[in-house]
């Protein structure tokens, strides 16, 4: 009696966080639809439309707000996105697959790759721009030096992910081909790879969204050419209008086909994980 | 026999330390030699424009007779404690509904997917969206005045530490709610029903077995939320009006005006904030055993 009276009270409660973590969102979306362009970026909405949007993809007149400059930044921070997953997962498979052994020294290699997510960004972007400009004196560009420091950020959200996968992976199958004389390379290739499979996947995910959207270790880091968030964040100082909003939306729309995407490889992997099982079992 | 069973494990050995190599040399040149920088940089000698090598603790006395320096280090420890403590109140009952009290398993998974969906939105625009919120025609005062529970404006909302607060209560708060939902999820159930046929009522297994069990998420959420607040500037920076000053803002104005000396006094003394806030959370919990 008791704990159901405090589970619809918690049930109330929970709704009420839920709109509290939408409400920005809500507001930005209904925003996003406010008249252009002399519409500002708040309420009463003069009249709905979809201006900003026309805007985003150059469809309206020149007006006296200029549109986003963010085509190439989207760009920039799509190979960057693209280059650190890459990178940052092959990193953490090789140090969590590295980790099932026992080794001297152990937590202090796990401390020092989980450093890269306990510093703040703002003090690896300072450290690595003082490393470059001052220190070493070359030129900082988003390719080289914000690449570097995107990779010790999402290294160890890879390399945790990976551990917790290959924690809970039966070494027996390995130990089998082991045994039959398969070298360890094959093995890793034909057994272990495709079995960890879904926790790379999920590694690629983490590393690739975390480094889409990573602004403190760029700000410093990344030198002339913008990239997405650097862009965004430019739009800070000057005035807002409601296409930042209108931006907002369609990304947040994108990031849920990438989620999909990815929901769709995972359903599929399992799937095909399951069928192998059976057939196995009827041979 | 012997002599291969022991160049095996030599073999093994020498695979781990080639597997482990690439990922020890990234973090120690990308992560480690950086933060020593800051540290190194802090002692050189800054001109107006110039920076040279020459060691002085000029930038130091200079950070510590500002009141406006001085002043933004307690800033920024006064808004990383209560923006934690209102990610904990905030975020604690979210957990305990999705963790412990919702029996089925699909109905929490999509709880958790909720919780985790605007972070699908760039986290500036995030930030953002806080202001036609709370302006004084924003969203939460017309929704106050239309339900007759104010008459005027709340004008204290937007560009205040209130709205920065408030910017990063929600912005944060998932980040407490993630670990702790996980670990009230592991928890027994026939513990708290033996505790039940026992009769002890909900507040005495609450905070007997419930709350202690979850302490490591708690501090596991802990440990996110304060790193990321401590290194912030974008949200104080946004909805503030520039009048939050964190450390991490004084770093980027002073990047931005090329003072590097400073930028990396300022550097340091979060770096020491930030490692005895870590340490601290790490003597309550064995993060590695947790995994």
């Amino acid at each position: 009696m008791e704990q159901r009276f405090l589970k619809s009270v918690l049930g109330v409660y929970v709704a009420a966080f839920v709109i509290f973590l939408y409400g920005p969102f809500i507001v930005l979306t209904i925003l996003s639809f406010q008249q252009g362009p002399d519409g500002g970026p708040q309420f009463p909405i003069i009249e709905w439309s979809t201006y900003w949007y026309q805007q985003l993809f150059g469809l309206t007149p020149p007006s006296r707000i200029a549109p986003l400059p963010f085509g190439d930044a989207l760009i920039r921070s799509l190979i960057l996105s693209m280059m650190t997953m890459v990178v940052s997962t092959v990193l953490g498979v090789m140090s969590a697959q590295a980790f099932r052994r026992k080794f001297k020294g152990s937590s202090v290699v796990f401390y020092l790759i989980v450093l890269g997510m306990m510093v703040p960004g703002v003090l690896t972007g300072l450290g690595t721009s003082l490393l470059a400009n001052n220190v070493i004196g070359i030129e900082r560009h988003w390719y080289t030096t914000a690449f570097a420091t995107h990779v010790s950020y999402t290294f160890p959200f890879a390399f945790l992910v990976m551990l917790a996968i290959l924690n809970r992976f039966d070494a027996s199958v390995e130990e089998a081909a082991w045994s039959l004389g398969v070298d360890p390379w094959t093995t890793f290739r034909k057994i272990t790879f495709p079995l960890i499979f879904p926790g790379v996947l999920s590694a690629m995910l983490f590393a690739f969204t975390l480094s889409l959207d990573e602004f403190p270790r760029t700000l410093f880091a990344s030198g002339r050419d913008q990239t997405l968030p650097l862009a965004i964040y430019g739009t800070f100082s000057v005035e807002i209008h409601p296409n930042i909003f209108a931006f907002g939306v369609l990304t947040t729309l994108f990031s849920f086909a990438l989620l999909s995407v990815y929901g769709i490889l995972m359903g599929l992997s399992v799937r095909r994980a399951r069928r192998q099982a059976m057939q196995e079992d009827i041979a | 026999m012997s002599t291969t069973a022991l160049s095996i494990e030599a073999r093994q050995a020498r695979v781990t330390r080639w597997l482990l190599l690439p990922g020890i040399i990234w973090m120690a040149l990308f992560l480690v030699v950086p933060i020593a920088m800051i540290v190194y940089v802090s002692f050189w000698t800054q001109t107006t424009f110039n920076i040279s090598p020459k060691p002085t603790l000029a930038s130091w006395q200079q950070f510590f007779s500002s009141s406006t320096y001085v002043d933004s280090l307690w800033t920024t420890i006064r808004i990383w404690l209560i923006v934690l403590a209102a990610t904990f109140a905030v975020g604690y009952p979210t957990a305990l509904f999705v963790g412990l009290f919702v029996k089925s398993k699909t109905l929490s998974t999509v709880l958790l997917v909720i919780c985790v969906i605007p972070f699908w939105t760039s986290f500036l625009i995030r930030v953002l969206a806080w202001r036609p919120m709370l302006g004084k025609e924003g969203a939460i005062n017309i929704v106050l005045m239309k339900l007759h529970i104010i008459q005027q404006p709340i004008e204290v909302l937007l560009f205040t530490e209130l709205s920065v607060i408030i910017g990063m209560t929600q912005i944060y708060c998932v980040f407490m709610v993630g670990p702790i939902a996980f670990m009230l999820a592991r928890i027994d159930r026939n513990i708290i029903e033996a505790a039940r046929d026992l009769g002890a009522g909900f507040g005495r297994i609450f905070w007997k077995i419930i709350f202690p069990l979850s302490l490591p998420g708690v501090v596991v959420g802990a440990i996110f939320v304060s790193v990321m607040v401590l290194g912030e500037f974008a949200t104080s920076g946004a909805l503030s009006g520039r009048k939050v000053n964190l450390l991490g803002n004084i770093i980027v104005t002073q990047v931005g005006s090329l003072k590097w000396a400073m930028a990396s006094v300022v550097g340091v003394i979060l770096t020491v904030v930030m490692g005895i806030v870590i340490a601290g959370f790490l003597r309550i919990v064995d993060l590695k055993r947790e995994l």
